[in-house]
C-alpha cells in the first residue's frame, strides 16, 4: 500500500497549507480512491497513478489556491468582525468623549488646577470633574454599539475604555518622539520629573477615564442581567 | 451527461453537503462519492473543491469533524451537521427554488 500521508506531505508542503490534520485527512481520502479503484478492478499501477492525479499538477494548484483563498477569506471576516464590534465603538466612544471634553471647554468650564508642592519643577493636576461624570454615559454608549453588532463581554470593555486607551497610548508615545525632535522637551526633565509628569497626565486623562468609562459597561452588564419584564 | 458550470456548483454545493449530512454523518470521500452517486456524475467534487468547502463550513459552525477510527484501524474525519448548519438547510433551499423558478420564467425550461 502507497503511503499516502507522504505523497500528501510532499505534495502540499508548499505556503505552510498542510497542518498533520489535514494530511491525514487528504491521505485517507486518496487512501479510499485508491482501493475503489482497486475493487473495481483496475490495476494497482493505474489506480496509484489516477489517484495521485488528484493532488498533483492543476488539481495540486487549485487545492493550494482554494484554500489559501479560504484563509485569506476568514481572515477578512475575523477582522470585519473586529471593526464592527470592537474598532468602530470604540471610535464612536472616543469620539463622543472628545466631544463632550470639547463641549465643556467652548462653555468655559475649565477644569480644577492642583498644584503639586514642593517639587523642582513645577507640576500640576486638572480635575475635571464634569468632563469624569460625562464618560459612563460614553463607556455605556460604547458597550451598547459593540453589543449591538455582537461583541463579547470582553470587546464591549474593550471598545468602551478605548478613549482611555488611545489617550494612554498617545501620551506614552508622546515622551520619547518629543524628546527625539529636541526642543520640544527641556531636557532637564529627563528623568524622575518626567516620569512624575507622565504619570500625572496618564492618571488624569488614561486611568481615571478608562475607570469612569468601565462604570458605564458596568451599568449596561447589569442591565443585561436584568429579566426582561413584559408589558 | 451534460458538465455544470464551476460557479453554478460551487453555489449549489453547500446545499449538496448540508442535506447529505442531515441523515447521518459521513467522512469527506463518502461526501464526494454520495453526492456523485446521488446526482448520477452531474455533480462531482473533487478535492479542491470539496475540503475547503467541508472546513468552511466548520468553521462557521455549520458542521463539526471529528475523528473516528474504523474497525480497520483507520482513521477518518467524519463531518456531522450541528444544529446551526440543520437550520441553515430551509433557507438555502427556498434561495435555490427561488433561483430556479426565475431562472424557469425566464428560459421557459422544464423539469424532465
Amino acid at each position: 500500500m502507497p503511503d499516502w500521508k507522504q505523497i500528501v506531505r510532499k505534495n502540499l508542503r508548499v505556503l505552510g497549507v498542510c497542518s498533520p490534520e489535514f494530511t491525514e485527512e487528504l491521505a485517507g481520502h486518496l487512501e479510499d480512491s485508491y482501493e475503489a479503484l482497486l475493487c473495481e478492478g483496475v490495476p494497482a499501477e493505474v489506480a496509484f497513478h489516477r489517484t495521485v492525479s488528484q493532488i498533483e499538477g492543476r488539481c495540486r494548484i487549485w487545492l493550494v489556491l482554494r484554500f489559501l483563498q479560504e484563509e485569506f477569506m476568514t481572515g477578512f471576516t475575523r477582522m470585519n468582525g473586529f471593526i464592527r464590534k470592537v474598532a468602530l465603538p470604540g471610535l464612536l466612544t472616543t469620539a463622543a468623549s472628545g466631544l463632550v471634553g470639547w463641549v465643556l471647554i467652548r462653555a468655559n468650564i475649565w477644569p480644577k488646577i492642583i498644584l503639586m508642592p514642593n517639587r523642582q519643577f513645577q507640576m500640576f493636576l486638572a480635575l475635571w470633574p464634569w468632563w469624569w461624570g460625562m464618560l459612563p454615559l460614553c463607556g455605556a454608549l460604547g458597550a451598547l454599539l459593540s453589543q449591538r453588532n455582537g461583541g463579547s463581554r470582553l470587546q464591549r470593555i474593550a471598545a468602551a475604555t478605548a478613549p482611555g486607551a488611545v489617550i494612554g497610548a498617545l501620551l506614552l508615545l508622546e515622551f520619547p518622539v518629543a524628546f527625539i525632535f529636541d526642543g520640544l522637551v527641556n531636557h532637564r526633565w529627563w528623568g524622575s520629573a518626567m516620569w512624575e509628569g507622565l504619570g500625572l497626565l496618564l492618571l488624569q486623562f488614561a486611568v481615571i477615564p478608562a475607570v469612569l468609562l468601565l462604570l458605564g459597561v458596568g451599568v449596561v452588564e447589569k442591565a443585561r442581567r436584568m429579566p426582561s419584564r413584559a408589558i | 451527461m451534460a458538465s455544470v458550470n464551476a460557479q453554478i456548483k460551487r453555489g449549489s454545493a453547500e446545499l449538496a453537503v448540508l442535506t447529505l449530512l442531515a441523515e447521518h454523518p459521513l467522512h469527506g470521500y463518502e461526501i464526494a462519492k454520495q453526492i456523485e452517486a446521488q446526482t448520477g456524475g452531474v455533480l462531482r467534487f473533487d478535492m479542491a473543491s470539496l475540503y475547503p468547502m467541508l472546513h468552511r463550513l466548520e468553521r462557521k459552525s455549520w458542521v463539526k469533524a471529528e475523528w473516528q477510527t474504523l474497525p480497520n484501524g483507520r482513521r477518518r474525519r467524519c463531518y456531522r451537521l450541528t444544529a446551526t448548519g440543520r437550520r441553515q438547510i430551509a433557507p438555502l433551499r427556498a434561495e435555490w427554488r427561488a433561483f430556479f423558478h426565475a431562472l424557469q420564467s425566464v428560459t421557459g425550461f422544464q423539469n424532465a
